[in-house]
This record gives C-alpha cells, structure tokens and sequence, in this order.
C-alpha cells in the first residue's frame, strides 16, 4: 500500500510537473522582436493575455520613439529642438521624460546631462563619422550644453536656440519601465523580460518562480562576465565598449562623453552596471556613474542608496554594492577579477 | 520563441526586421556564405567551420561586421541600418539576457 501510495504521489509530482513546466524546461512565452529607438528590442511574455499585450506593447515602442526621435522632423523632440528659442508645449509623456531627465541632471550634478547632443554630433557618434573636434570648437559648443540652460515651466519649455536635447540616455529605460507598467495594469502580466539593446526590464520572476538570470557582458571580449539573477527590476549597463572609435593620435575614444569637459570619458570604469526598481532611472545612472568614474560612483551609491550596481573598474577589479552581493556570480573563466562589496561602512 | 538549454547550442536563426528568413544548424553547415538584401543594401554572411558571422557589409556603420563571429555566450550580431539578427535559437548557458 505504502509502495502504491508513493507512486501514485510520484505521478502526481509528475503530472504537476508537466503542467507546470518545471524542470530544465522554461514555459513557453510569446515573443516579439523589432528594431526601434536605433537598437535591437527584444520582448517575451510568458503569461497573461500575452498575443494582445505584445502588440500594446510594439504600438507603445513606435508611439514613444515617433515623439522622441532626434532625427525624425515631424517628432516632438525635433519640433523642440528646432523651436528657435520659443516655447513649446510637450505632450504629457514628453514633459514626464523631460521633468525626470533634468531631476537627475540635477541629482548627479550634471553627470548625467540630456543637453549634450551637439558635442556628441561634434564628435561624429551621431552620424558614425568620427572625428577629433578642435579644442575652440568644444569650448564654444559648451556654452549650449549643459541641463540648467532647458526652462520649464509644467508643460512648457523653452530652449535657447542652438541648445539641443536628446533622451538616448533614458528613453530606453523609461520605456522599459512604462511598458513594464502596461503590461501588468492592463494585459494580467507576471512574467516578463524586456530587453530593448541590453537594458533589461523585468517583470516578475520567470514563469517557474525562480529569477531570471541575467549575463553581464565582459567589456573586453563582449563575452559573458558574470551572471546576475533578478526579479521585477530594471537591469542597465553602460559601456565604453558599446560606440567607440580610435583617433588619428591613436587614443581611443568611447560615446558617453563628459558633460563637464566635452570630450569623451577616459577614467577607470569600463562599465557601470545599474539595477533599480525604476529603469529610467537606471538608464540615466548608469551613464551618469560611468561620468564619475570608481570611487565618486560608490560614493554616490553610498549617499543615494535608491539602487545597487556592479562597476567593472580597471585592473580587473569589479565593484559591487552589498544589496546585490548574494545575486551576482562570476563565470568559471572569469575567476581573474577580484570583487569588491562596496557598502554604507566603507 | 526560445526555449533555454545548457546543452549544445548550434541552432541558429537569421532575422530581418524581426521575421525568420534562416534556421540553421551550423554544425551541420558546410562553409558558405548567404547574401541577404535589405531595401538595397547587403549583407554576405559566412559559416565557416561550424561558425558564423557578418563577413562584408554595405552599412555606415560596420558594427556588425566588427562584432566577429557569433559567440556562445555574448550577444546576438546585429546590423542596425539593414535590420539583420543573427542569434543562437536557444539562449546561450541558460541565460535570459544580457546586459
């Protein structure tokens, strides 16, 4: 009886097995890919009215990029930029992005700043036509960057003419973030992964319960570094390896340039990591920390403490806070790294 | 739709903007080399010894081209301006993304 018992109940685990999908096995989801916001987007959905919630969420994409889109005349953002020192009235979702782009402008003392389009353009990153701008020409289009020069006022901005803002630095983890929202307000979502180009958006956990594990790019070989495991979060890195070119002198030049100086960022990060609740957030953070280099970033982190991040520093050093010390595991290959738990007692 | 897998990972799929033009095993591939057009510009991709990656490009960029072959556990080789994946069908080691 006993022996019949047991056997019924392993069929029963069993059952509930195959139903459940546990196992090696991951659920099946629905998926979708397209190209949107100058990137790659990748979006599975493992529960929930999945078939209707991906289409949201792809009409979502193309709403926001068609407002938000710095070469596109008819966007929003073009109209902005072109306004000639006039004011102009955003639509909600704009004047949302906008009022949170300046908020961490402001909070990371401009480390991370939506201003800085024209010297990006000065540097060839927007057109892949790089080159080394003199150092008069930098100076001179310093004086029509920085965040403190947009006026806003509820939904009003004005820009100085020739001051130019551009959200590659946040609309894609904003996005995240919203779509995130949408999908469980409104499609019965629970189980999610957004990756719009590596900036993770996830939603839940995945559909077995466990977290979903997250690789984190090695910057020298676009290899697997290590590997996070998160749940419900945003997942954003930033990289100097991402964009980069070598110029006529020989030195190597990264796309994230610094607000402060105009030229390209050369410190001692090689990538910032940032994982957060809100993932325009994350977007901004994580370039603003990548700006500050090693050891103003974990101060930073120390004051603010709203998020946690994995820095890969130089000298195969790997900064990581405390709150994510547990989640982080590095490759078998990678053991040459040494980690470092950044926290509040340092 | 991808189902994740520790095991051998040969299985790989190319994209353009989105829709499957290939399923390949590219260990059961001989070397060759597939052109595939996108609004009049080109990409010739090349398998090569149970390897694959964007050999030429006509692109500005030639991100794709730089990013070398399609590693096990890296990302997928995209072209940008001609809309092209080329990406493992099965996430590489178990991962569910990279970031």
């Amino acid at each position: 009886m006993y022996t019949n018992r047991g056997s019924a109940l392993l069929a029963a685990v069993l059952l509930l097995c195959l139903l459940t999908a546990c196992g090696n096995k991951q659920a099946a989801g629905r998926s979708e890919s397209l190209f949107a916001m100058d990137t790659y987007f990748d979006l599975t959905i493992y529960d929930g009215q999945a078939e209707a919630a991906l289409d949201a969420a792809a009409h979502m994409i193309r709403r926001l990029e068609d407002l938000w889109s710095v070469t596109r005349e008819n966007s929003e953002l073009y109209t902005l930029n072109h306004s000639g020192g006039l004011p102009v009235e955003l639509s909600s979702e704009t004047e949302d992005l906008l009022a949170r782009a300046l908020a961490l402008a402001e909070e990371t003392r401009g480390a991370f700043d939506p201003t800085v389009y024209p010297l990006l353009t000065a540097w060839g990153f927007t057109t892949q036509t790089y080159r080394i701008p003199a150092q008069e020409e930098i100076d001179g289009l310093l004086q029509y960057t920085g965040y403190s020069r947009v006026q806003m006022q509820g939904n009003r901005v004005s820009l100085p003419e020739k001051v130019q803002l551009d959200f590659g630095g946040i609309a894609k983890g904003y996005t995240g973030g919203q779509l995130a929202r949408m999908l469980r307000r409104e499609y019965g979502v629970t189980s999610a992964l957004l990756n719009l180009g590596g900036n993770v958006q996830a939603v839940g956990s995945k559909p077995d319960g466990s977290r979903w594990r997250i690789g984190i790019r090695d910057p020298r070989t676009g290899g697997v570094l290590g590997i996070l495991e998160a749940a419900d979060t945003a997942v954003v890195t930033s990289g100097g390896y991402e964009r980069h070119f070598t110029g006529e002198d020989g030195q190597a030049y990264c796309h994230i340039i610094d607000p402060a100086t105009g030229y390209p960022v050369k410190n001692d990060v090689l990538s910032v990591t940032v994982v957060g609740a809100d993932g325009a957030v994350c977007d901004a953070l994580s370039t603003a920390l990548f700006v500050m280099g090693a050891d103003m970033a974990a101060d930073y982190w120390r004051i603010h403490g709203d998020f946690e991040m994995i820095l890969l520093k130089d000298c195969q050093t790997i900064y990581i806070t405390d709150g994510l010390a547990g989640a982080f595991s590095l490759e078998p290959g990678q053991r040459q790294w040494t980690v470092q738990i950044i926290s509040n007692e340092a | 739709m991808r189902v994740l897998s520790p095991q051998e990972n040969t299985r790989v799929d190319i994209l353009q903007d989105g829709a499957a033009l290939y399923h390949l095993d590219i260990s059961q591939e001989g070397n060759r080399t597939i052109s595939i057009e996108y609004q009049g510009r080109t990409n010739l991709i090349e398998i090569c010894d149970g390897r694959i990656r964007v050999a030429e490009a006509d692109c500005p960029d030639q991100l794709c081209v730089q990013m070398g072959w399609l590693q096990n556990s890296g990302l997928p080789v995209v072209c940008l301006p001609n809309r092209l994946v080329i990406q493992y069908a099965q996430s590489p080691d178990g991962l569910d993304a990279i970031s």
